[in-house]
């Protein structure tokens, strides 16, 4: 911490490279940074708060089956009776059974059955299923993620948009910074307020930039990937988009529609290779169909992309073999996106650091509307009904997520979830017609803290209650109880009543 | 069967050597004479010691993306240690330091081809060259398509960072158009091999 002390005058530095930047071109990088900030701000703000939170979707799979048994290894005739379980009990039209194995993150053997009308399950140590279980609020913050609960190739297109104008506000931003360096230490609280949130905002944004940029890059580059590839099949392979996947994903197995008995997957089983991997997704495709197949995922430790995968036809002969460790750099860097993305690639201490620096990104979103606001507050010129409206949205959203978590659970179905958030987010934006942005910021602080703690409670209630073994089913409960008690008691300082004061001179 | 490795200790111990080295850094930005550069050298050396052990411990690709994502809350975690509280009368003098953005006289039509040229068109060119790459340089099929497909949102972002700040659009509209002609012509021409 910097001490009080008044230090000597400094000695007039040399100018650094970006304090060479002329002022003209600073002044007009700032001009377009600001203006795709503010275009963008509500949907890069709801993307990557949605985001943060969608780094823990494994925890709250745990969380929402926490009374479901618990397992960390499975049998291969746990795993055949399970299937064949899911399949009877999944109804008419069965397309595909993935089949989740159990780990040390995720102790559950679930099955997801694409039928007529999708449902999963969750098997014990005998394969035995569970009553369907709902995985509402996983799938209402997942998706709301990944597609904003658009059409999935329209609302990942506008999800990969939204990541391609953080990535330009990434370049702008550090463009329009010439202080940066001189800066760079610099976190000066109270005083004005505008100048506050510059000082976050650009602290924020410069010393978490290997961050933003990886989940910027990551998150552009999967939301695009099906308008990429349909351009690429249309400019290069005579608009056959599925050329483009063949050099990816394994070819299909031949079409056979007749009926037949259920996979046998022992089989294949038994064919796997013995080399320290470990089985942890089975896809079956037309599981109940003569051209049945299944495709075995292998992975092994310490590596991004170190999946090996195992395609079998129905008599349980291999007909397409691929070794992660024969991977291309194309291949690696296609197989690790998803995970470096979300965070799953280094246990929980990264997903937990996954969620701080995700937070703060989704702070930085917010603070460049703060600066925007609090500088035409400055001029003379304030914009009354636009800080209502980002108050509104600011708030709005995570008390409409946290909604959307009390409804998930009590309904379990993710449409009541989402119209859960829909209602909520709306709310607030009439509130805004009426209400100051710092009663709707009181509000919202609060209407956040009252929903999570009663997402807690029902959780209780309904999912489990005290007894239920699973400790992450606990973890989750006891962080949002914190997180809500957090929310409902935080009392905002004023900008000046803290006690430390910033030295006489500070560095040039 | 294997499990991944953890990572909590070496990301404790590289938390603790890239927040010294960090910490080191901040002793060079505040120094006012030569050990400043001591300070410097020494912190970057550390940050990049810190490195090393969570790559060789938790695998190359892994343990690089734990690296930085430990670096970036080391760093912030110092930053934040040091914090300072503002003094009202100091505000004055801050505020003309900071950069405005410029106030530049547009019209509509204007406003609307700059917003075209950040949007679809820098969407179009951009796809061009990544789809060039793809096309031209040599290297195995998978890895071109891959990398022409990241270079997608790296150039439509520099894109929309540019027509957005540039004063002179018609220049960024010939430019873009220009990319786009030449980059899909020469992709299509070549062909994907």
């Amino acid at each position: 911490m910097t001490a009080a002390t008044p230090t000597p005058k400094p000695a007039k530095k040399p100018k650094d490279l970006m304090s060479r930047i002329p002022a003209g071109f600073v002044r007009a990088v700032l001009r377009g940074h600001s203006s795709l900030g503010l275009a963008f701000a509500a949907l890069i703000y709801l993307v990557c708060l949605s985001g943060s939170i969608a780094v823990f979707a494994h925890e709250f799979q745990r969380w929402e089956s926490a009374s479901a048994p618990q397992l960390t290894d499975a049998t291969p005739e746990a795993v055949q009776t399970a299937f064949e379980g899911a399949i009877a009990k999944g109804g008419p039209g069965v397309e595909h059974v993935y089949i989740t194995l159990p780990t040390n993150d995720f102790p559950r053997l679930l099955l997801h059955v694409d039928a007529d009308t999708d449902r999963e399950f969750v098997a014990d140590a005998a394969g035995k299923l569970a009553p369907s279980i709902e995985f509402a609020w996983t799938e209402f913050i997942t998706r709301l993620h990944i597609n904003l609960h658009l059409p999935r190739t329209w609302g990942g297109f506008l999800v990969g948009l939204i990541g391609v104008a953080l990535l330009s506000s990434l370049i702008s931003g550090i463009l329009a910074h010439p202080r940066i360096f001189r800066d760079a230490f610099h976190l000066r609280l109270g005083g004005s307020k505008r100048l506050q949130e510059a000082d976050l905002h650009n602290r924020l944004g410069v010393w978490a930039l290997p961050f933003h940029i990886i989940i910027s890059l990551t998150g552009a580059f999967l939301g695009l990937t099906t308008i990429i590839v349909g351009v690429l099949g249309m400019a290069m392979f005579n608009g056959d988009v599925n050329k483009v996947y063949a050099l990816f994903i394994p070819a299909p197995p031949v079409d056979d529609p007749r009926p037949a008995p259920a996979l046998d997957l022992r089989p294949m089983y038994a064919k796997l290779p013995q080399d320290g991997g470990r089985l942890t997704y089975i896809f079956t495709e037309h599981p109940t169909e003569m051209g049945g197949a299944a495709l075995f995922n292998v992975e092994h430790p310490n590596r991004l992309a170190g999946t090996d995968s195992y395609a079998f036809r129905r008599d349980a002969t291999i007909y397409n073999a691929k070794k992660a460790a024969t991977n291309n750099l194309g291949e690696d860097i296609l197989a690790s996106a998803g995970a470096v993305h979300f965070g799953w690639f280094g246990g929980g201490l990264i997903k937990i650091v996954y969620f701080a620096l995700g937070l703060g990104l989704t702070y930085l979103a917010a603070s460049g509307v703060h600066i925007w606001l609090a500088r035409r507050r400055d001029k003379g010129r304030p914009a009354p009904g636009w800080e209502r409206a980002w108050a509104a949205t600011v708030w709005g959203q995570p008390a409409g997520i946290a909604a959307a978590a009390v409804a998930g659970l009590a309904i379990a179905s993710a449409p009541a979830a989402i119209a859960a958030w829909l209602v909520v987010s709306l709310i607030f934006l009439l509130a805004a017609i009426r209400l100051p942005a710092t009663s709707l910021s009181t509000l919202g602080r609060l209407a956040t803290g009252a929903l999570t703690l009663a997402a807690a409670a029902t959780h209780l209630a309904l999912r489990g209650g005290i007894g239920t073994a699973d400790s992450m089913a606990w973890i989750v409960n006891l962080s949002l109880i914190a997180g809500g008690l957090f929310l409902l008691l935080w009392k905002r300082g004023g900008p000046t009543t803290a006690a430390k004061p910033e030295p006489a001179t500070g560095p040039a | 069967m294997m499990e991944d490795s953890s990572p909590l200790v070496p990301a404790l111990l590289m938390l603790v050597g890239v927040g010294t080295g960090v910490w080191m850094l901040r002793q060079s930005w505040g120094a006012r004479d030569a050990r400043g550069r001591g300070w410097m050298l020494g912190g970057w050396l550390l940050i990049a010691a810190s490195f090393v052990r969570p790559i060789w411990a938790l695998g190359a690709a892994r343990g690089t993306f734990i690296a930085l994502a430990l670096f970036s809350t080391a760093a912030l975690a110092v930053v934040a240690a040091n914090y300072t509280i503002r003094q009202a009368k100091a505000r004055a003098a801050r505020e003309s330091l900071a950069p405005e953005p410029s106030d530049r006289a547009t019209t509509k039509g204007r406003e609307t081809l700059r917003w075209l040229l950040a949007g679809p068109i820098g969407m179009i060119a951009a796809m061009g060259v990544g789809i060039a790459y793809a096309a031209l340089v040599p290297g195995e099929q998978q890895t071109r398509l891959v990398v022409g497909g990241l270079i997608v949102p790296v150039a439509w972002g520099a894109c929309m960072a540019w027509t957005l700040a540039d004063n002179r659009i018609l220049r960024a509209t010939a430019v873009l158009v220009g990319v786009a002609v030449v980059s899909f012509s020469a992709a299509i021409v070549k062909g994907f091999a």
